[in-house]
């Protein structure tokens, strides 16, 4: 049975200099993640270009589509922002049509960069960095206030802050998790499933109807994986925007 | 985390995704600097890396992780500057645009409905205007042609009534002329029937006397 974690492998496709920043090599080959999220965000590029260039008032199918997606993210961050929401729109579409463009080359044709540790973790770096910036900006040193809700009694402060702290600080990990624990889960999967037809198909007659039964949940989780691919680019978002607005509407709280 | 532990942040160049790359260090440092030669040994040799199955998820293979990092960042940010930049103002310009049009038209609609209502009143305005000079048109020549009406008949009633006057008036005449004739017939006749029995003429008070005794 082929190996279910060897399409996580790296492989460089084009390969490029190693550089070294401060100690650390940095290698910019363009490995076959890097490619997918090329590929992925080609093709969100080349269809909001497509989309946007000749956008008229009565919209087409495509533009359709692009004016829904965009719908989507603007009524998300309005609602949980609020109006300072549109300043923060261009982050969190990025974000979520990163993380959905990636996820469905992952289902469609050729990797998942969205399985990479690496790229989950940077996509939360930049979050939480944003948010992290975005707090210090607006609120200068009152972003620490972040951390000591208004209204608790004095008592249980010294109980809530530490608590606080840590639930921020989790914030990246989890975000990070979360995706990466989600594409991978679902990819290996699949992949078992589908080693599984093959491995029974040899066994015999009666191997036959395991095989089937393995194809047929390999083409249930097909579809379910194509639901995690959106939902995971939709609560990334929505988790970003519920974080901007911790820091964005700070004296509200 | 790890993203104030790097004194190399402030010092590396301007470069935005370097310096990301920097604030990682401690992160891809330690694994990274002892198994960098191993695994590009490995990876450039087997090329498909078959033996990694042992050592878990690849994912964890720190040495491809900076080159990851920063190529995300690259590719990101020229998504967030197109999306800021060019594709999120179309679209916010064009659902706009369409919103304006879209009230634009309906309030051009109602005003143009506005418009034909009042047309539709005036309308009928003028209809019962007209509705009622009509009507006080025929009242009037029904009244006139009534007066004309009652006018000749009493005039032809005059005309009917002098013309019967008249007649009465004759017959009255003829009758008083023919009652005035019956005393002197009466007379005549009493006087010849007496003159008949008695072989003489009866004077003529005797006569009036009996006449008027009857």
């Amino acid at each position: 049975m082929a190996d279910p974690l060897h399409q996580f492998q790296i492989q460089k496709v084009v390969e490029l200099p190693t550089i070294d920043v401060a100690g650390v090599p940095v290698d910019l080959s363009i490995t076959n993640s890097v490619l997918a999220m090329l590929i992925g965000v080609g093709c969100v590029v080349l269809f909001f270009a497509l989309t946007t260039a000749r956008a008229s008032i009565i919209p087409g199918r495509f533009q359709v589509m692009a004016e829904g997606l965009f719908g989507l993210i603007d009524d998300l961050s309005e609602s949980i922002i609020g109006h300072d929401g549109r300043a923060f729109f261009p982050f969190v579409f990025t974000l979520f049509l990163f993380i959905l463009s990636c996820n469905l080359v992952g289902m469609t044709t050729y990797f998942t960069a969205t399985s990479q540790l690496a790229v989950t973790a940077m996509l939360a770096i930049l979050t939480i960095g944003t948010v992290i910036v975005v707090g210090f900006v607006r609120n200068g040193l009152g972003f620490f206030k972040l951390f000591m809700p208004s209204g608790v009694p004095l008592l249980i402060l010294p109980i809530l802050i530490p608590i606080e702290i840590i639930s921020f600080l989790m914030r990246p990990i989890t975000l990070t998790l979360r995706l990466f624990g989600n594409m991978v889960g679902g990819h290996i999967v699949m992949k078992v499933f589908a080693g599984f037809i093959v491995a029974l198909a040899s066994a015999g007659v009666l191997g036959y109807l395991g095989g089937f039964v393995s194809l047929t949940a390999v083409v249930a989780l097909t579809a379910l994986e194509f639901l995690v691919a959106y939902l995971q680019a939709f609560v990334f978002a929505v988790l970003a925007c519920v974080y901007l607005n911790d820091v964005v509407n700070l004296h509200h709280h | 985390m790890s993203v104030t532990a790097s004194p190399a942040a402030s010092e590396t160049s301007a470069e935005a995704p370097v310096t990301t790359v920097a604030t990682l260090e401690p992160i891809a440092e330690a694994p990274a600097s002892a198994e960098a030669a191993h695994g590009d040994a490995h990876t450039t040799s087997t090329g498909h890396g078959e033996d990694h199955a042992s050592g878990g998820l690849p994912q964890f293979q720190t040495e491809h992780w900076a080159g990851q990092m920063v190529w995300l960042v690259v590719i990101f940010t020229v998504l967030f500057i197109l999306i800021a930049k060019v594709f999120a103002p179309r679209l916010r310009n064009v659902i706009d645009t369409r919103g304006a049009t879209i009230a634009e038209d309906l309030a051009n609609a109602r005003a143009i409905r506005d418009e034909a209502e009042a047309q539709a009143k005036d309308a009928a305005a003028e209809t019962a205007a007209a509705h009622a000079a009509a009507r006080k048109l025929a009242a009037d020549a029904k009244s006139k042609a009534t007066a004309e009406m009652a006018a000749a008949q009493a005039k032809e009633d005059a005309r009917l009534n002098g013309i019967l006057a008249e007649a009465e008036a004759s017959i009255r005449a003829k009758r008083d002329e023919a009652l005035a004739h019956v005393t002197e017939i009466a007379t005549d006749t009493a006087s010849a029937l007496v003159e008949k029995l008695t072989g003489k003429a009866p004077t003529k008070t005797a006569l009036t006397a009996a006449l008027k005794k009857s």
